[in-house]
């Protein structure tokens, strides 16, 4: 399984002349999501996949929502936990490195064991459709570290 | 220090969306929705428990335009003149739409191509053409349609002088007000919601074909007489009975409506009352609840609708003067 941190920077951030070289002042962890829409492109009869601006998006599309973290707190930060509720317009496209919950954000765990109750009472297994909230758990981060999570989308 | 923050760290707070229960599964987003996500962070740092939230990302569903066409019709529909197809046209876009719609005769093919008498749409609902639905002129632009909701539209069509038995099709086309192109076409800022409008998959415009079939049909009446005089003969004497037998021969395909037959008594006879019948039954002479009616100056009889190969006939006697 894929780490959390598909790029994970480590900065030699120990000692004030480099750490002034980002961000002084900032003592927290920095989160900063960006949003891309994938498309598909012809290119001399070649179709490719690419990421755009999210504009004229409409139903059935592709969206990648990416949370980039930095550690600016000058120590290492521990129990790292991203949450990240989905926006009612968008349901999950596939399932990732993190766990989801199919009840508001109360409980998480992989989709696989989840279940919802169904529009006639009866439990069934959790789809995609049902996820509501998303979450990624990392153990620590070094200071100065970076990296990003992302989750793919599809417009309802 | 939150001046020194880089812009992007702001912490955005009042999401539009707060996903607190599972959403409902819609067809489409509806446009000019806004999409917003905001993701959050706890962690420990230095024993104590900290929070922080993402920039929160906005940008709005843009009006996507598309529609389906089907016929509604599951065989060829008779024509003996006029016949009424049917389509159903959907928004299958995700903001309310109206379409232009264009029903056209010449589908390659047909043997000959009919006259589109009028469009309308099924205003009241009940599914039949009827004096409660909108005339719409060809080529007219049908009503708004919310997204998911469609509209059943009925095409008028003149086959009059069409020889029997041909089948003809006929195409009704739905384009998107706002316009039509090859998927992916953008129309800037004429999406609902105040974003841009995007051809779908449909490229914004659909058609379906309905099928005709012409049926024609003809009626020819042969009148003969047969007499039978008071001494066992057949001479037209006075005081003779004439039977007369009038026989309608409905030709071609289909059926003839309406059909009534009528008939002189002859000068220098009398009908013979109680004599007029139908298919050998009798028939009062009153006017009255059956088909017939006969009195001193003549017969009628009403046949109504007659299929092609039947051939209804009607007797009634006369006694020469």
């Amino acid at each position: 399984m894929k780490f959390v941190t598909r790029a994970l920077l480590v900065c030699a951030a120990v000692g004030g002349v480099s750490a002034v070289s980002f961000a002084q002042g900032t003592q927290g962890v920095e989160l900063a999501g960006t949003v891309m829409v994938e498309r598909t492109q012809t290119v001399d009869g070649v179709a490719k996949t690419v990421l755009v601006e999210p504009t004229n998006v409409v139903p059935g599309e592709q969206l990648v929502f990416t949370t980039r973290y930095r550690n600016n707190t000058g120590q290492p930060v521990e129990n790292f936990v991203i949450t990240n509720p989905l926006p009612d317009a968008v349901q999950l496209a596939r399932a990732g490195d993190f766990e989801v919950s199919v009840d508001g954000g109360s409980s998480f765990g992989s989709l696989s064991g989840a279940t919802v109750s169904g529009a006639d009472g009866v439990s069934r297994p959790a789809q995609l459709a049902d996820v509501t909230h998303l979450r990624w758990v990392l153990p620590s981060i070094a200071s100065g570290a970076s990296g990003e999570v992302e989750y793919h989308a599809v417009v309802r | 220090m939150s001046l020194l923050r880089p812009v992007w760290v702001a912490a955005a707070s009042g999401a539009f969306f707060a996903a607190a229960t599972v959403p409902a599964h819609a067809e489409g987003v509806r446009a000019g929705t806004i999409i917003s996500n905001t993701a959050t962070a706890s962690y420990e740092s230095g024993g104590a428990g900290r929070t922080v939230q993402s920039n929160t990302l906005e940008f709005r569903v843009d009006e996507l335009l598309d529609v389906a066409v089907a016929s509604q019709d599951g065989a060829p529909v008779a024509s003996s003149g006029q016949a009424t197809l049917t389509f159903s046209v959907t928004n299958t876009g995700n903001g309310p739409e109206a379409f232009v719609l264009t029903a056209d005769p010449a589908v390659a093919g047909n043997p000959f191509n009919p006259t589109i008498v009028t469009l309308a749409v099924d205003s009241n609902g009940n599914g039949i053409y009827d004096e409660g639905d909108q005339i719409l002129a060809n080529g007219g632009l049908g009503p708004l349609l919310d997204p998911d909701a469609s509209v059943t539209v009925f095409v008028i069509v003149d086959t009059e002088n069409a020889p029997d038995g041909q089948t003809v099709q006929i195409a009704l086309l739905a384009e998107a007000q706002t316009g039509t192109g090859t998927p992916g076409t953008v129309f800037a800022g004429q999406g609902e919601g105040g974003g841009d409008a995007v051809a779908g998959a449909s490229g914004a415009d659909d058609q379906a074909q309905g099928a005709i079939v012409t049926s024609v049909s003809a009626v020819a009446l042969l009148k003969s007489a047969a007499v039978a005089d008071p001494f066992g003969g057949s001479e037209p004497v006075p005081g003779a009975i004439v039977t007369f037998t009038i026989v309608a021969q409905v030709s071609g395909s289909g059926s003839v409506a309406n059909l009534r037959v009528a008939d002189e008594i002859p000068a220098s006879t009398s009908y013979r009352a109680g004599s007029l019948q139908l298919n050998g039954a009798p028939l009062t002479d009153a006017a009255d609840a059956d088909a017939g009616q006969a009195s001193a100056s003549g017969i009628a009889v009403q046949l109504g609708t007659v299929a092609a190969g039947e051939n209804p006939n009607v007797t009634f006697d006369v006694i020469i003067d």
